[in-house]
């Protein structure tokens, strides 16, 4: 047993911590009439705020508890059950390596020794730089490409150790080719 | 009422309840976390499963399923059979057993849930003692998660029921499940603590010793306690509660399970609410004035003194004596008082005393409700008053005639927890030439008593409250009165000269004589071991 | 007859994702002659169809569809895009190359159970095909096959897609509708099943992708054509998914009814293995429906199937039935990965046994605490730490939950328990070697290490747990102090 006991009282200093702006704010009301309460918009408004803030800060969570009118700590439940939500601030793109059964056949795990190497951060850590964050998932569902790792929306497919190089420099590493739908994005602000 | 087969007896039950309820009230000890008959059904310890009958699609024939079933889940229906006692459930339960121990950091040496934790009794009762898991078992740190609340994560067995708790009971949600699977964690967000006036509960909850009372922690163990069935004085609602305490006193209180009034729960305000009780401060001893001051005074000078004062006409004022009976005052101890106050002046005003209020009464989203009105007794005096009928005044236009100078001796009980004697009271009873205060704790009326005589907190006491719904509770004595200190109803009686011991029943009785709202209480049963 | 390819059919067209491409193939024909049917009737006609869900449960979609309550007014329909089992990747096929098949899929299955919301749960991680879908349902509401009044039939129908947000456990159809109400994905308690009592506690029908995907098919082509594909109680195209050191892993559509062999070496499936290897191993199914033994094994002699023997199985038949002789928890996604000769399987092992503890809920305690136990000894026998009796402790664990003992609330620990148990029963020697080959004393110095009250707790001495009932019949092999 640990003797540390961890102050959960205490509101802590987060008044540096980012919140919602009035647009993204506006975005998520607008998901409102899609269904019959408010509490499922949840998901969505997270996936929004994420994509203003880069993560789920203390402060957004008890904005968003007040849009969707729910006890802030139900926030935090769902935000900790998925691991896409990022409780802490991430950089600028980050890495989602696939780590199952496939992938790892295929080589996922020396990709993932380079990479950790080659960034030099472990798990849900971020770059110095504020470049790259990076963490692992299970399948990704594009196994036939194993292994494979997805750079914020874009698939990077049968990534070998010397692909790392090239995939980490290019500026388009993380675009996607197709037409891309902003329902989920944060608003462009102005 | 359907009849139902567990283990090979027929069982009759109330209709709508899982089968679990039916066993545990049967007093069958079935192990179960995730289950309380007053949250939602999750059934996700999946340590209360049974063997249950039904008609095999292939036969036809009612054979025992090749599976099991959640007890708690299962609603119960006539003829159903079940059964606990067999291989699959047993060989479940300690397969189960087992994996709660996998994590468990085993301190039960250092946990005040030991001897009242589910954990150790089912383990006792049906598990192995131990996992075999020789891997580190994952260790967490302890969360200070509210103002009365300390949560030690690792022993936490994730039935989720504080979690439930908060969102069904309290409405307001501030625990939740953080992470999944094995990294599961109980807590709040960070700086939004537990904050609802009902929080104390989520200890008794607790199967286990996750969640602990920082008012309790490391005090006692609970295997050194005796627990006195009580009514807690809190507020006018009546909460039936447990007192736990010892040689030493009062150590905690618990809810006691009352289907009429606060069902499982009590709030923070009759949880803590002892506190006064064992303040450094009580008065010990009765004291009359000589001169100016207070001097000690023997018991047995007080009755011969009140006696004269009382039954004395006053040549210039009608009817001189007032006799204020407290809302803290038992029904039985009310009674006796005012009996005594009309004996000696037959037209004595008897005056219900000061009846203090906190804000507004709050319903929680359950129908839980918390009252504004923050004494016991006030309807059980009341219905006193009004039976006995005769001069009566309300304590404000008693305050008033007081101040007139209408009385020339008064009793004035006290028995509040907190502070009573605002200005305007002690401007009002300096009038009284001849002043008799009975109560806790010193006051501004120390300076204008004649005669100052020590109460007895409720613990010390037996009697009954009568609810703010006319319910008529009995309570229990927990501890002796403070060494010196008569208990009310005692001096009542003697004051009366009734002579023995004073008995709470014995003079319910004699009420129940007169007023046949007396002549039955209310005591709800109690619940067999685990079945909360 | 050569088989078409109707599920796959424009995988490779170019804009295959745009609605004209798939309007000029007949689409939203099927849905045309849907909404001139009454939905009863089309439930029939779904029915008759025998359309088993390819979700993984394989529970026939009509019949599913009549269990709502006749005097509902509010329905939902789910469909389930969270695809998250690995190694399946056909529904991120299906959408990427033919969004419009999975939406006109979606407004006949709504149409046939009256539902007036639909919503896709489509997982977080699939990005491209969000974007893909999303202009699909755009394209789709302009040319008038959502919103109101749809193709003038007076039926109106909203559908929006919902993104998770990476967990496997919210594609478990009452998990998926926790979630889809905002709450964390824990899977609700059955009874009430969610045609009673679903997403928002109306009754609710969830369906995966490809099983609606399928429904256009059905409608244009009619019941006849689809009962002269597949096996007797498994009808219809299926996309059966390879991947691993295989040739050419992919998608790729058949009659169910392809034997295992087939879809690793047939020359239009997986192209046999990469450098000529043997298979050591394969799941067939998604890793939750279990392993079968590769060609590394021999043949059985006459044929005959026999789970417990160690014979080459491949040529087990992936469709509803035939799986079950082969020990395997049913058919699930029909997605291989194979195990060639030359891994470990310890690594097999920890990977399989990390997913399920990282992806159970953590509600049941069976699968929260057993499923995170296997992965502890899962890592130390990798890390050449393992006792034989870890085997046995985690053979014993698998088979303590789940839900078709009843041990539990979803079918995850199921899902956990299949893989994990066959792979140590049929490969059991091969993970006896290998504990046998670790360096003398190695579990002991590893276990004192990590935990040494193991060793010095004397509650561990002797028998740590009671023998009854046959439960706790393996001992505990720690050796007192010295
Ligand atoms: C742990 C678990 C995960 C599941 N994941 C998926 C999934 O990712 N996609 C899916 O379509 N069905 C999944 N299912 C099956 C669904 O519960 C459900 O059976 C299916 O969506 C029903 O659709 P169908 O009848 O069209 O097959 C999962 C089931 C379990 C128990
Ligand atoms: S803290 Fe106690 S009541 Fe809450 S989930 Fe854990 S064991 Fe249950
Ligand atoms: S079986 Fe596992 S995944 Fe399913 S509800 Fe229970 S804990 Fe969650
Ligand atoms: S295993 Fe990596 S994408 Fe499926
Ligand atoms: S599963 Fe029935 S009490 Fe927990």
């Amino acid at each position: 047993m640990s003797w540390r006991t961890i102050d959960r009282r205490t509101v802590p200093l987060d008044d540096l911590d980012p919140g919602l702006s009035a647009a993204v704010k506006e975005k998520i009301r607008s998901f409102f009439p899609r269904y019959p309460t408010r509490r499922a918009v949840l998901l969505p408004a997270l996936h929004i705020a994420q994509d203003a803030l880069g993560y789920i800060s203390l402060r957004a969570m008890r904005e968003i508890a007040e849009l969707l009118e729910i006890p802030p700590s139900a926030v935090l439940d769902v935000v900790a059950f998925y691991t896409h939500f990022w409780t802490h601030p991430r950089g600028r793109k980050t890495i989602v390596l696939c780590r199952s059964l496939t992938c790892e056949l295929m080589g996922g795990g020396r990709v993932r020794e380079a990479l950790e190497q080659r960034l030099g951060i472990g798990e849900h850590e971020t770059t110095p730089d504020g470049q790259w964050s990076y963490m692992t998932e299970e399948c990704l569902a594009a196994c036939e490409h194993a292994p494979c790792l997805l750079i914020d929306e874009k698939l990077h497919k049968a990534v070998q150790v010397e692909d790392l190089d090239r995939i980490l420099v290019d500026a388009e590493n993380d675009r996607l080719d197709l037409p891309r739908s902003t329902l989920f994005d944060a608003p462009q602000e102005t | 009422m359907p009849k139902i087969i567990i283990d090979g007896q027929t069982v009759e039950c109330r209709s709508g309840i899982p089968v679990l309820q039916a066993a545990l009230e049967a007093g069958l000890a079935v192990p179960h976390y995730c289950y309380h008959p007053g949250l939602s059904v999750v059934a996700s310890c999946r340590l209360c499963l049974m063997e249950m009958k039904m008609r095999d699609p292939k036969t036809g024939q009612m054979d025992w399923a090749p599976k099991l079933f959640p007890s708690c889940q299962t609603p119960v229906r006539d003829g159903l059979e079940v059964r606990f006692c067999s291989d699959p459930v047993r060989d479940n339960q300690q397969h189960v057993m087992e994996y709660y121990l996998l994590n468990h950091p085993l301190d039960c040496p250092v946990c005040d849930k030991a001897g009242e934790c589910y954990l150790q009794d089912y383990t006792e009762a049906s598990g192995p003692a131990t996992s075999r898991m020789v891997e580190d078992k994952t260790k967490n740190p302890k969360k200070d998660i509210g103002p009365h609340t300390l949560l030690y994560q690792d022993r936490c067995v994730l039935c989720s029921r504080c979690v439930r708790f908060c969102d069904e009971i309290t409405g307001s949600g501030e625990l939740a499940v953080v992470g999944r699977g094995s990294r599961c964690e109980i807590d709040v967000l960070p700086g939004q603590p537990l904050q609802n006036p009902l929080q104390g509960n989520v200890v008794d909850l607790c199967p286990v010793g996750a969640l602990l009372d920082k008012d309790f922690l490391f005090k006692q163990r609970v295997w050194l306690l005796r627990s006195a069935r009580s009514v807690s004085p809190a507020d006018s609602r009546g909460q039936t509660i447990w007192i736990d305490y010892n040689e030493a006193g009062i150590h905690r209180i618990r809810p006691r399970y009352n289907e009429k009034v606060n069902e499982w729960w009590i709030t923070d305000e009759a949880r803590f609410g002892w506190k006064h009780v064992h303040r450094r401060d009580r008065l010990r001893q009765p004291r009359i004035r000589q001169g100016t001051a207070l001097q000690p005074a023997r018991w047995e000078e007080l009755p011969a003194l009140l006696r004269t004062w009382f039954s004395q006409p006053s040549p210039t004022v009608p009817n001189p004596i007032a006799a204020i009976l407290s809302p803290m005052l038992t029904c039985e101890e009310a009674w006796l008082l005012a009996k005594f106050a009309r004996s000696l002046a037959p037209q004595a005003t008897l005056v219900l005393g000061h009846v203090p209020t906190v804000g507004q009464d709050q319903t929680y989203p359950k129908g839980f409700t918390i009252k504004a009105e923050k004494c016991p007794n006030r309807r059980g005096v009341e219905t006193i008053l009004q039976h006995l009928g005769g001069p009566t005044a309300s304590f404000q236009e008693f305050l008033g005639q007081a101040v007139e100078g209408r009385f020339r001796a008064a009793y004035v009980t006290g028995g509040y927890p907190n502070a009573w004697v605002m200005d305007p009271i002690a401007t009002a009873l300096a009038k009284i030439p001849f002043l008799v205060v009975h109560d806790l704790f010193p006051s501004a009326l120390d300076a204008v008593a004649a005669v100052q005589i020590p109460g007895s907190a409720w613990a010390e006491r037996e009697g009954t409250f009568m609810n703010c719904d006319g319910l008529l509770q009995p309570f229990e004595r927990a501890l002796p009165p403070l060494e010196g200190v008569k208990a009310d109803g005692q001096f009542f009686s003697e004051l009366l000269g009734q002579p023995g011991l004073f008995r709470a029943r014995t003079v319910r009785e004699t009420m129940a004589a007169e007023l046949p709202q007396f002549s039955e209480v209310f005591i709800p049963r109690d619940l067999p071991k685990h079945a909360h | 007859m050569p088989f078409e390819r109707v599920l796959m059919r424009h995988v490779g067209v170019p804009n295959s994702t745009s609605l004209a491409v798939y309007k000029a193939d007949d689409g939203y024909a099927g849905a045309a002659r849907a909404l001139k049917m009454t939905p009863d009737d089309l439930v029939e006609f779904v029915k008759k169809a025998n359309l088993r869900g390819r979700g993984g449960a394989g529970f026939p979609a009509g019949v599913k569809w009549t269990f709502l309550p006749k005097d509902r007014t509010v329905t939902y329909l789910c469909v389930n895009a969270d695809e998250s089992e690995p190694p399946t990747f056909c529904n991120r096929v299906l959408i990427d190359s033919d969004p419009h098949m999975l939406l006109e899929g979606v407004l006949i299955a709504a149409y046939a159970t009256r539902t007036t919301v639909a919503y896709i749960y489509m997982r977080g991680e699939f990005c491209a095909q969000f974007h893909i879908l999303q202009r699909a349902l755009d394209e789709a509401y302009a040319a008038g096959y959502f919103g109101r009044n749809i193709l003038g039939s007076g039926y109106s129908l909203e559908c929006y897609i919902h993104r998770g947000a990476g967990a496997y456990v919210c594609g478990e159809e009452t998990g998926l509708i926790e979630s889809l109400e905002g709450k964390r994905g824990w899977p609700r308690i059955k009874p009430p099943f969610p045609a009673i009592e679903g997403l928002f506690r109306k009754p609710t029908v969830v369906n995966n992708v490809e099983t609606l995907a399928c429904l256009p098919h059905i409608l244009t082509r009619g019941v006849d054509w689809w009962l002269s594909i597949g096996t007797a109680n498994s009808k219809g195209p299926k996309m059966y998914c390879i991947s691993g050191p295989v040739n050419r892993p992919g998608c790729y559509e058949a009659p169910l009814g392809l034997s295992c062999r087939e879809l690793i070496y047939g020359a239009d499936f997986g192209g046999g293995m990469c450098d000529g290897k043997k298979v050591k191993a394969v799941f067939p199914g998604g890793l939750s429906m279990g392993a079968l033994r590769g060609d590394m094994f021999p043949k059985p002699p006459d044929g005959k199937v026999d789970p417990r023997q160690d014979h080459d199985e491949l040529d087990c038949i992936l469709d509803f039935d035939d799986v079950r002789k082969y020990d395997l928890l049913g058919l699930g996604t029909a997605a291989a990965v194979v195990i060639p000769e030359d891994a470990d399987l310890r690594d097999t092992l920890l990977n399989v046994t990390r997913f399920y503890s990282q992806e159970s809920c953590g509600q049941c305690t069976q699968c929260r605490e057993g499923t995170a136990w296997m992965q502890k000894i899962a890592e130390r026998i990798r890390a050449g730490a393992g006792r034989p009796v870890d085997l046995d402790i985690i053979v014993e664990a698998t088979r303590n939950m789940g839900m078709m003992p009843g041990l539990s609330i979803c079918g995850l620990p199921d899902g956990a328990a299949w893989p994990i148990r066959t792979l140590i029963q049929k490969f059991r020697r091969e993970f006896e070697q290998r504990i046998a080959a670790q360096a003398p004393g190695a579990a002991e110095s590893l276990i004192r290490r990590t935990n040494a009250a193991a060793y010095e707790l004397p509650v561990l001495h002797g028998r740590a747990v009671q023998p009854v009932g046959g439960t706790y019949a393996t001992p505990v092999d720690v050796a007192p102090p010295p």
